[in-house]
């Protein structure tokens, strides 16, 4: 396998450089790390050098090619007498590649570099085609900034441009003005430096140079949308918001993404109630600034047609619009007459305020503990796998901390698609850290960027064999005396388990030797959270971790925006808000299914989750929605489990409302509302809420999300303290009080 | 001593009233007899000729060859002061153009309650597209009328486009 590890160091993306040096940027002293690029100590001093090509987490790599931060630089010579002056370079040198060193004297502003800068800005828009008012980018664009401030007014070119058809659709997201293209390369380090599928490149060269992909085959990428963002002109564009809008056209709103439990912290760009576009937002410790395609480009739900904009009832298998008065007349007198037959399923796509507000409503109001978030997989008690031995239920690493790790194990994830911004820590981790990754996974799709392009060694085994792989692992290491195994491979060798996973002895042993050198951070995927033995699995991965001495490095990550925020609210059948247990638990979501199908449970409400999409026993979820059961879904459109209720409430989406999503690694993060899609539309707390109202009240009331917060952190421990104002923009993670 | 202040601003009064009807009938008979010219317009039988850079009513323009100059870049709804323009704009296709170029807008509404007629979009316009022209009766019945859409304010076409086909042949006018 290839290596693509970096071999030089960069001082900015490695910031291991301690040693201080005095310099001098336009007269201001500073002291910087050694070695830090010129351009990143001028930013510390305030002072601003122009740039294209520079970006501060991607790699120098072939870049320092767009000229456009030159600076003068006085260096200090020592004279043989032994005298040490200033000399100054002979040329400008790129502020971006600069590495500052002792007594380096830096001038921005010479005359002679205000000259170069017209000079570059005027070579770049020798081809550039200035169409500024039908680019997207236009008006935030930093070739039209640098050019109005560095630039000269006029050009002396007056042949004709280079053309290129416009819109080349690069991929399935993004089409690509080659026209505009002023070659700064960022585009093709960041497939490099952190997508890792290292698909752009530059074809041909000079004037005719063009950033294609080898053959022009298309480019697929889970993070194509990234570049979109990163060039610094409008040569690469998104196919979904292109000619949409304009930026001073757009309002923004910081939010987080709704696609999955990484958190991505996101701007939602729209136009009246419309969403447009999402970008990223800075925040170091989840996204750094990525977001993945999936985020990026899979929120058009959000302002679709398809929105439900009244509640639904079916009566005589015909859906009718209603009223919200009628609609929860008839929810809430269903509820009364039920008496307690009452059960709910759902809160993985809702915020911890809606999960709250759902748990308080069940089990104060309607008196049933019947309640579960979790659809597929492991559906036990949530204390088993690792709480009770490990003191932690999901991930034991934050996701930053993986960059530290010697050794990362992804175990039966196609971890691209599961946890993007994992994946690209991990990947991280890999290129700028040195760190060592190991693949094991049953299957590998083809055509497509995974953690086994990078991986030092790729175990691909039967499915459902995770065990054997490990204990087969963990014999290794008991026999080569690498960790103390306590047992834990007891009855389990090399050759058999060798035999039942299908994985060569060589490469189980390779495996076992890389683990057993350091730090090893363990990331499980759905292969182990949906195995049919999930505790067993588990099991095995502790004892792994135990022997290698990484206890607190087991990864479990959970997969829907908040699945970690419902089981911390306590949508569980077995515990009240903070995993606290519950005296007499109720039904799991299989269980509550069942008895919808027997017929012995009157009301089942369904909040956002995908039952007949997801639950993977189909028949058991199909019986329970032709019971009689009286079925009510709180939905944003007709998806399949909405079609096959008896009742439908329109909910508002995550753009629509004020709430917290808990990530996979505990972050709690706000989310803001940007829009009102319709007046009718309600957010799921208020549902639950306004229903708990009508109910009597009891704790289930709230006036707000800000509201339920509080509610929230008086009553769970591990969220005490926290306010709408001390989760800030960046969100804090929580830690269990033992920790 | 007040009776006599009373008379004297009496007299002053009718002095000043006195001043002003000569000065109107002067200028009454004068038109009467014709010996000078009429001052008043008899609007709206009669209008007056416009300044050259009045600024009232927008106008959408098109190029001789019929296609609308605009392209939808809503710099105009950049510039306005008075945030009364919106723009959507939308690809075109060989088959189905309106403009030259890419872009063209499909919305275009300029709400002329709001508007100050400040003539800020017809300056930041890069083609030439929305200019301000001398139409200044623009009074209306109900606020909705005042939302002028882009069918109102495109200027008819007196070539049709060749490759106009569609809802573009209904704006022309
Ligand atoms: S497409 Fe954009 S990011 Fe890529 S090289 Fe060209 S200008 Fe740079
Ligand atoms: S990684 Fe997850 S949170 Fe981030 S943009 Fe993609 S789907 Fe959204
Ligand atoms: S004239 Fe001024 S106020 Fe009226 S639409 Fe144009 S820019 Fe806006
Ligand atoms: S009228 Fe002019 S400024 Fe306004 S959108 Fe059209 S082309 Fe752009
Ligand atoms: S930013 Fe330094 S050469 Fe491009």
């Amino acid at each position: 396998m290839p290596d693509n590890r970096l071999t030089q160091t960069e001082a900015s993306l490695n910031p291991a450089v301690t040693q201080m040096v005095n310099i001098k940027i336009d007269g201001i002293e500073l002291q910087v790390p050694k070695g830090e690029n010129i351009i990143e100590s001028a930013k510390r001093a305030g002072v601003d050098i122009p740039y294209f090509c520079y970006h501060p987490r991607l790699s120098k790599g072939d870049a320092a090619n767009c000229r456009m931060c030159l600076v003068d630089v006085f260096a200090p010579r020592r004279a043989p007498d032994g005298t040490v002056s200033l000399a100054k370079m002979p040329k400008p040198q790129a502020s971006c590649t600069l590495p500052a060193d002792e007594g380096m004297v830096i001038v921005t502003d010479s005359e002679a570099v205000v000259r170069d800068r017209k000079g570059v800005l005027e070579f770049l828009l020798i081809n550039h085609p200035l169409d500024c008012p039908i680019c997207d980018r236009g008006g935030e664009c930093p070739l039209q900034n640098n050019a109005i401030f560095y630039g000269a007014a006029t050009s002396r070119y007056t042949e004709e441009k280079r053309h290129f058809p416009k819109a080349y659709p690069l991929a399935e997201n993004v089409v690509f003005d080659r026209e505009r293209c002023i070659h700064c390369a960022r585009c093709t380090r960041f497939t490099e430096d952190i997508s890792g599928d290292a698909q752009l490149g530059f074809l041909k060269r000079g004037a005719d140079m063009e950033v294609g992909t080898f053959e022009h085959t298309a480019y697929k990428s889970k993070f194509s949308g990234n570049v979109i963002e990163l060039c610094p002109v409008g040569a690469l564009l998104s196919r979904s918001y292109r000619f949409k809008a304009r930026p001073w056209d757009l309002h923004s709103q910081r939010s987080v993404c709704s696609k999955c439990s990484n958190g991505c912290n996101i701007k939602i760009d729209y136009r009246l109630d419309s969403l447009q576009r999402i970008n990223g937002r800075i925040n170091e410790a989840v996204n750094e600034e990525w977001t993945c395609d999936k985020g990026k480009f899979g929120h058009s739900y959000v302002s679709s047609e398809a929105r439900l904009k009244t509640p639904m009832l079916k009566t005589g298998g015909e859906w009718k619009a209603i009223d919200w008065t009628e609609a929860l007349q008839i929810l809430v007198g269903k509820l009364r007459d039920a008496n307690g037959s009452v059960a709910g399923i759902g809160g993985q796509r809702c915020t911890n305020e809606d999960n709250f507000a759902f748990q308080k409503l069940f089990r104060e109001v309607l008196k049933s503990n019947d309640i579960d978030s979790r659809v597929e997989g492991y559906l036990g008690s949530v204390n088993k796998p690792l709480y009770e031995r490990f003191g932690y239920h999901a991930m034991g690493n934050a996701i930053a901390e993986l960059e530290d790790m010697k050794t990362i194990l992804v175990l039966g994830s196609q971890l691209v698609d599961e946890q993007p911004i994992i994946y690209l820590r991990v990947r991280k981790a890999y290129r700028f850290k040195g760190a060592t990754v190991i693949n094991a996974v049953s299957s590998v799709p083809e055509d497509s960027p995974k953690v086994g392009d990078f991986a030092q060694l790729e175990l691909v085994y039967k499915p459902g064999t995770e065990a054997a792989l490990l204990k087969g692992i963990l014999s290794v290491l008991s026999a080569e005396k690498l960790a103390s195994v306590n047992g834990f491979a007891k009855g389990y060798t090399l050759e058999k388990a060798a035999e039942e996973t299908g994985v060569s002895a060589e490469a189980i042993q390779q495996a076992a030797r890389l683990m057993a050198t350091g730090k090893l951070a363990i990331i499980a995927g759905r292969e182990v959270a949906n195995h049919a033995n999930h505790l067993e699995v588990v099991q095995a991965i502790g004892d792994l971790a135990e022997a290698t001495g990484n206890a607190q490095n087991i990864n479990l990550p959970g997969e829907d925006v908040n699945s970690q925020g419902a089981a911390d609210m306590g949508v569980l059948p077995d515990f009240a808000p903070g995993y606290a247990p519950l005296e007499n638990p109720g039904k799991n979501t299989a269980q509550i299914l069942q008895a919808a199908a027997d017929g012995s449970l009157k009301v089942l409400w369904v909040a956002g989750a995908k039952l007949l999409e997801k639950f993977p026993n189909r028949e058991l979820a199909q019986a329970a929605f032709a019971s009689d059961t009286f079925i009510v879904v709180n939905e944003l459109t007709m998806t399949e489990t909405a079609q096959a209720a008896d009742l439908v409430l329109p909910a508002a989406s995550f753009a629509e409302k004020e709430g917290t999503f808990t990530n996979c690694e505990r972050r709690v993060q706000r989310i803001h509302k940007a829009f009102d899609i319709s007046l009718e539309i309600k957010p799921d707390w208020l549902i639950f809420s306004e229903v708990a109202t009508r109910m009597g009240g009891g704790g289930g009331s709230f006036f707000s999300a800000r509201d339920i917060l509080k509610a929230i952190s008086a009553q769970v421990p591990a969220y005490a303290g926290l306010t709408a104002k001390s989760l800030g923009d960046e969100g804090v993670r929580w830690n269990y009080p033992d920790k | 001593m007040g009776f006599l202040r009373t008379l004297q601003n009496t007299a002053d009064g009718a002095k000043a009233l006195t001043t002003g009807a000569r000065i109107t009938m002067r200028h009454y008979m004068g038109q009467l007899l014709k010996t000078e010219p009429l001052q008043t317009v008899q609007y709206p039988e009669e209008r007056r000729e416009q300044f050259p850079r009045t600024r009232w009513r927008h106008v959408l323009t098109r190029y001789e060859n019929g296609l609308e100059k605009c392209i939808g870049c809503s710099l105009c709804a950049g510039a306005c002061p008075a945030r009364c323009i919106y723009v959507e704009a939308a690809e075109n296709t060989d088959e189905d153009r309106y403009s030259p170029g890419e872009r063209y807008a499909v919305k275009y509404e300029i709400n002329m309650l709001r508007c100050i007629f400040c003539g800020f979009c017809q300056d930041a316009c890069p083609t030439g597209a929305i200019v301000l022209r001398k139409d200044f009766e623009l009074a209306d019945f109900t606020r909705k009328d005042f939302l002028y859409t882009k069918e109102m304010l495109l200027e008819g076409a007196s070539v049709i486009p060749l490759t106009a086909v569609g809802t573009h042949k209904e704006a022309v006018k």
